[in-house]
């Protein structure tokens, strides 16, 4: 389904990405920038790494409405909690 | 099995493809004129039934009866199973009882200092232990038991998916209850409550080792609940009956798929919550500790997560009984079953959102605290709709009052009442008054003990299917009798009381005489259960044979099969086909359909996985029923958890008892290891799924649906546990928060490195794909080295902090990070075993024509990378 | 929207005489009175309802085959039910209608409690939680242990946190009730018309002392309050 040379090219771009987080880190942004630019790269890398090495992208859509209902239940606890104390 | 039956029917496995059709039950049972329970129409009944009958083991093998010991240890079969689970819940209900009896002695009257019964610190434990017994180890494995039973017998299946799995989680539920008897004698068991507050819960204010083990107990509870939520979703999902749409699963059926749902998610979020706990306790990480910012909100948040969604977990199975049973003893069918079960799913996915409203007294601001009562508001109003429903159900019915119906409709009454004060709390400012006090207690009691009433009703009536022998009628209603007015005496006065405060015995004086006779009411209710095991118990053995379905009108297919049934459950392939049950005479017809690539189900769009497994269900050699490593699994993880509550600050305690413990970890390491070991190398065939109805996971088998439902789960762990950084560090101060790790290189070779062991493994996939056995080889032995790497390469930061001083205790900056990487790192440590697994048997050439092994390993070695993608940015980072 | 909601609500709220204020007693005992009448009501409707049902259409030797279609073994639910799914309606509508007109009547009365008395005309005292017992502090940094002085007549702002282990400071006779958290503070008030010894107890299980972790509150007569207030000074005495 999906070749071996696209598996490469998304494993170049991971490793790509994760020393481009650290990158940012030095950049001297501001704070809250560096923390969105961060946390959206964690957040595209997690996307493929699921999309196709564990081939979500080639399954029914349901095993991807599974895993993201569990990642809701995550944030809901972590964003409710978080916002109850500030 | 062909004794049992009329000739008329044919059940003869053996029959030609021409009938393909036969044995239609809905054709055999007369409409109307039956009687319940009765043997009115002796044809059918038979006197040679006995609950321990041997088996008719249609797979030949050498499967022990039931009258021999032997058959209990090894079984995986779903009836077996679930007679198991009733069996020892009961058992944990007499243990929760006889301390709840022990708290009711103690309220008789205000207890001044010295004139207690039991002292104040027994009284705490009593407390905790009673509702720690009744909540987990009784009531939902008290349902989980019909669960077992009665759902693979509704749906068409043969057995759950995973039998060994299913075994498992009950051999885990008993070794966890009896590891918390164990904790009594180390000490004193928890003493917290059954809400376990923090900061109480950590050494510093409740030191004893037995506290340790209850936890630790929890733990390997909630292992159990998960194994038995992965399993149960898959089943009820993946292994219906052709025709058995979601749409036309019986109620029962529909809340235990409702309640699994709910546990898979909100159970891991109590792991979470576990796991920092057990941490606190015995490795001495600080995130409960007095000082730690926001650590008594943090707990109250995980614990509420889970303890709001687990009210309904133990409810929704009593509400299935209820369903079930009005339909069946009314002769109607529930009214708005449509919207019965959408008020059901409605609230299984409202539960998530409502915990706060157990926080309304703590420092949470007010928006939120509006936020949480409107969502509140919004859950209680489904139920309303449930409820009358069930009510409406009655009109026109022939409605029956035998002891299954007055159990379910009394739990009727109970939960109006419930409900109706439940209410009261949910206006925050009459809630801010009942925080803490007996109002709580009886309208919580009201409506869980109410469900407790329901699960009894379905006891009685699932009695003859499961034993194949009625039960004692008269004695039956004279349990309900002395049970209804029991309860309501106990309970009902709490209401009256309700100033009194929750867990204190010293209250004011003019309380008593409500307590007193809620203390009269509670050895009423004690009583009743008296009769009931007395009443069932000798049943069991002497009763009169049951017939196959002593209930006129009841529906569901557990009553077109013999009580007991067989082990194979159904006479050919349950089908729904044609809008009512039937039987197709046998396999090879599946196989003929499978070969021919006809689709099977009318909404499995996507047939070949399912064509697959049917393939496979046909040509396998029938598997056996038999596994011990269930058992023994489950006797290391006892031993290995006992060992492990003799940790403390992350060394064993000192003296002869330190030793004990060391041993005993030890040795139950090895006995897991061990276990798991050889329970991998065991050849076992599970019955395959979509033969069928399989929406949504048609074209998906099995085994990949287990995975990825485990992996959901285990997101809301690592969710929890990231959630309890952010929260701790936003009590904290998030810009004020210096990351532990100063350094982020080592963090980013760790990230190429786990990223790199991913790509090797996605290679040993395209290799088995490929039948490369030495690409399978090298990629996995690559894998491992990446995760070796990388465990070094963590350990070696992991020394250089500790020689800065910095250590799971220093503070709670250091806790979090070492216990978040850490639960990475163990995450790690089981792949790489499992990838050791791989190895070897890759080496003998495996995976080769199967390659799905090397895949769910995979989904779960990326999991694991995509949580490093996370807690990389998190701890190194930002 | 939720916030928008909340100012009108409030808005209304505060301008309406329906919504209970007054003390802490007052207002509970407004509210409780109309949710237990209320439950009473629907709870002896709604149960006699069910009783009277089940009665009516119980089965016996004499009733005759009705002609109703019944359930059969074996048969799927979509093909023989016929919803009746509008039936429902009625009792549902009526039931929201009253959870919600009720929740949003004691809504306004939440505000009022949590936006409780202003700085100028209360007192303020810090309660800390201690296994096994409370400490108060005045403004004046007079400390008690044990026993907390107040005015009659006067609001009382309550400043409450713990020094170990979470508790749950409340009087019940003056309904005021909020949990002791170490490391947070929460704030509440009361106003206690009436003078006389009240008891303070702890309302979350802290350990084996919790049965009698309790306090006296002693409502003074203002100007004996304020006496004796007088003569206190920034130390620690034992009343």
């Amino acid at each position: 389904m999906v070749s071996t040379k696209l598996y490469t090219a998304i494993y170049v771009v991971l490793f790509v990405s994760a020393t481009i987080q650290v990158l940012v880190e030095f950049a001297g942004l501001a704070y809250w920038t560096a923390f969105a630019v961060i946390i959206v790269l964690s957040a595209v890398k997690a996307i493929l790494v699921a999309a196709y090495f564990q081939h979500l992208r080639f399954e029914p859509r349901s095993l991807t409405y599974l895993v993201v209902t569990g990642l809701l239940a995550a944030l809901a606890l972590t964003l409710a909690a978080s916002y109850s104390i500030l | 099995m062909s004794e049992r039956r009329p000739p008329t029917d044919t059940d003869d496995g053996t029959a030609g493809e021409s009938l393909p059709d036969d044995g239609t039950v809905g054709e055999r049972v007369p409409d109307g004129g039956m009687t319940d329970g009765g043997t009115t129409d002796g044809g059918t009944a038979h006197s040679d039934r006995t609950f321990v009958s041997g088996e008719h083991d249609a797979d030949g093998h050498a499967f022990p009866s039931t009258s021999e010991i032997r058959r209990w240890l090894v079984t995986t079969n779903h009836k077996d199973v679930g007679i198991l689970y009733v069996v020892t819940s009961l058992f944990f209900l007499l243990l929760g009882g006889v301390l709840a009896l022990l708290i009711r002695v103690q309220l008789w009257a205000p207890r001044a200092v010295g004139e207690t019964i039991l002292n104040p610190a027994a009284y705490n434990q009593a407390v905790s232990a009673h509702g720690l017994l009744m909540v987990f180890w009784f009531l939902s494995p008290f349902a989980f038991g019909f669960a077992n039973y009665v759902v693979p017998l509704q749906i068409g299946a043969k057995d759950l998916a995973f039998p060994r799995l299913n075994a498992l989680s009950y051999w885990l539920y008993l070794a966890s209850g009896l590891l918390f008897a164990v904790s009594f004698f180390q000490g004193g068991t928890f003493a917290g409550g059954w809400t376990m507050y923090a900061p109480l819960n950590v050494p510093t204010f409740m030191p004893d080792v037995g506290a340790s083990t209850a936890v630790l107990a929890l733990v390997l509870f909630v292992t159990s609940v998960t194994v038995s939520s992965v399993n149960f979703i898959t089943t009820i999902h993946r292994m219906r009956a052709e025709g058995l749409t979601l749409r036309n699963l019986p109620l029962f059926t529909w809340t235990i798929l409702l309640t699994v749902w709910m546990m898979l998610f909100a159970f891991a979020a109590l792991l979470a919550a576990l796991l920092i706990l057990s941490s606190d306790r015995l490795l001495g990480t600080t995130y409960f500790a007095l000082e730690s910012p926001g650590g008594s909100l943090l707990w109250t948040h995980l614990f509420w997560f889970f303890g709001h969604p687990e009210v309904y977990i133990v409810f929704f199975p009593a509400l299935g009984v209820m369903a079930e049973t009005f339909q069946t003893f009314t002769g109607r069918r529930i009214v708005g079953r449509k919207w019965f079960i959408a008020a059901m799913i409605l609230v299984a996915l409202q539960s998530f959102v409502v915990w706060m409203h157990h926080m309304f007294l703590t420092s949470i601001n007010l928006q939120i605290k509006t936020l949480f009562m409107v969502t509140t508001i919004g859950i209680s109003l489904p139920f309303d709709l449930m409820v009358f429903a069930l009510i409406y159900t009655m009109i026109k019915g022939r409605i029956r009052f035998t002891t299954p119906f007055l159990f379910t409709f009394g739990a009727l009454l109970l939960f109006i009442i419930g409900g109706i004060t439940g209410v009261f709390l949910g206006a925050v400012v009459l809630d801010y008054e009942f925080r803490g006090t007996y109002w709580v207690v009886a309208h919580f009691h009201y409506v869980m003990v109410g469900g407790v009433t329901a699960l009894v009703g379905g006891l009685y009536y699932w009695f003859p299917k499961m034993t194949g022998r009625m039960y004692d009628e008269f004695l039956g209603k004279l349990h309900f009798g002395l049970y209804f007015v029991g309860f309501n005496l106990l309970y009902f006065p709490m209401f009256v009381a309700w100033q009194t405060p929750r867990r204190v015995f010293d209250y004011a004086p003019g309380l008593a005489p409500w307590h007193k006779l809620a203390t009269i009411g509670g050895f009423v209710l004690a009583a009743s259960f008296v009769v009931m095991f007395y009443n069932l118990t000798k049943s069991a053995f002497a009763g009169d044979p049951a017939e196959d379905n002593p209930w006129a009108y009841s529906t569901t297919a557990e009553w077109a099969i013999p009580s007991p049934p067989p082990l194979e459950n159904f006479p050919g392939v349950p089908t729904y086909r044609d809008g009512t049950l039937s039987f197709r005479s046998d396999a090879p017809q599946l196989t003929a359909e499978a070969d021919g690539g006809t689709a099977v189900g009318s909404t499995s769009s996507a047939t070949p996985p399912a064509a697959y497994d049917a393939a496979r269900e046909a040509h396998d050699e029938p598997a056996s029923h038999a596994s011990i490593w269930p058992l023994a699994l489950s006797v290391g993880m006892f031993v290995l958890f006992f060992g492990l509550s003799g940790l403390r600050g992350g060394s064993f305690v000192s003296g002869a008892m330190g030793a004990v413990y060391l041993a005993s970890s030890a040795v139950g390491g090895a006995v897991t290891f061990g276990s798991l070991l050889l329970w991998a190398l065991e050849p076992f065939d599970a019955p395959a799924g979509g033969f069928g109805e399989a929406w949504p996971f048609a074209g998906v088998e099995n085994g990949k649906v287990g995975m990825w439902v485990f992996l959901a789960s285990d997101v809301v762990l690592f969710g929890g546990v990231i959630g309890a950084y952010v929260f701790t560090r936003v009590a904290f101060g998030w810009t004020g928060w210096e990351p532990i790790p100063t350094d982020p290189i080592p963090g980013l070779l760790n990230t190429y490195i786990l990223l790199t062991s991913s790509f090797t493994v996605v290679l040993a996939l395209v290799a088995a794909e490929k039948r490369s056995r030495m690409g399978v080889v090298a990629s996995l032995v690559a894998t491992f080295l990446l995760g070796v790497g990388f465990l070094v390469n963590k350990g070696i930061e992991w020394q250089h902090l500790f020689h800065e001083g910095l250590w799971l205790s220093t503070n709670v900056r250091s806790s979090t990070f070492f216990l978040t990487t850490g639960l990475h790192a163990a995450h790690v440590i089981v792949g790489l075993l499992i990838t050791l697994f791989l190895v070897a048997r890759a080496w003998r050439g495996a995976y080769l024509d199967d390659s799905q092994t090397v895949e769910y390993f995979g989904l779960y070695w990326h999991f694991v990378d995509i949580v490093w993608l996370f807690l990389f940015p998190l701890f190194y980072i930002l | 929207m939720l916030m928008g909601l909340r100012y009108v609500l409030s808005a209304l709220a505060l301008q309406s005489e329906l919504i209970p204020r007054g003390s802490r007693t007052f207002v509970f005992q407004r509210i409780f009175v109309v949710f237990l009448v209320l439950g009473t009501l629907v709870g002896i409707v709604v149960i006699t309802y069910m009783l009277y049902t089940a009665y009516r259409y119980r089965d016996g030797e004499d009733r005759a085959d009705d002609g109703v279609d019944r359930p059969t073994l074996g048969e799927l639910p979509s093909v023989g039910s016929g919803g009746g799914g509008r039936k429902l309606l009625p009792s549902f509508t009526l039931s929201v209608v009253i959870v919600i007109s009720l929740i949003s009547w004691t809504y306004g009365t939440l505000l009022f409690v949590e936006e409780g008395p202003s700085a100028e005309e209360s007192m303020e005292v810090q309660v800390e939680g201690y296994q096994f017992g409370w400490e108060f502090t005045y403004e004046n940094g007079h400390t008690t242990d044990g026993v907390l002085r107040v005015p009659a007549g006067e609001p009382v702002r309550l400043r409450v946190t713990s020094a170990d282990v979470f508790h749950n400071f409340g009087v019940p006779e003056l309904k005021v009730k909020t949990d002791a958290i170490p490391g947070q503070r929460t704030d509440t008030w009361f106003v206690a018309n009436e003078t006389g010894n009240y008891t303070a107890q702890c309302y979350e299980l802290c350990g084996a002392g919790h049965s009698y972790m309790t306090a006296d509150v002693v409502v003074m007569e203002p100007d004996e309050y304020r006496e004796w207030y007088a003569n206190t000074s920034n130390s620690s005495s034992a009343s």
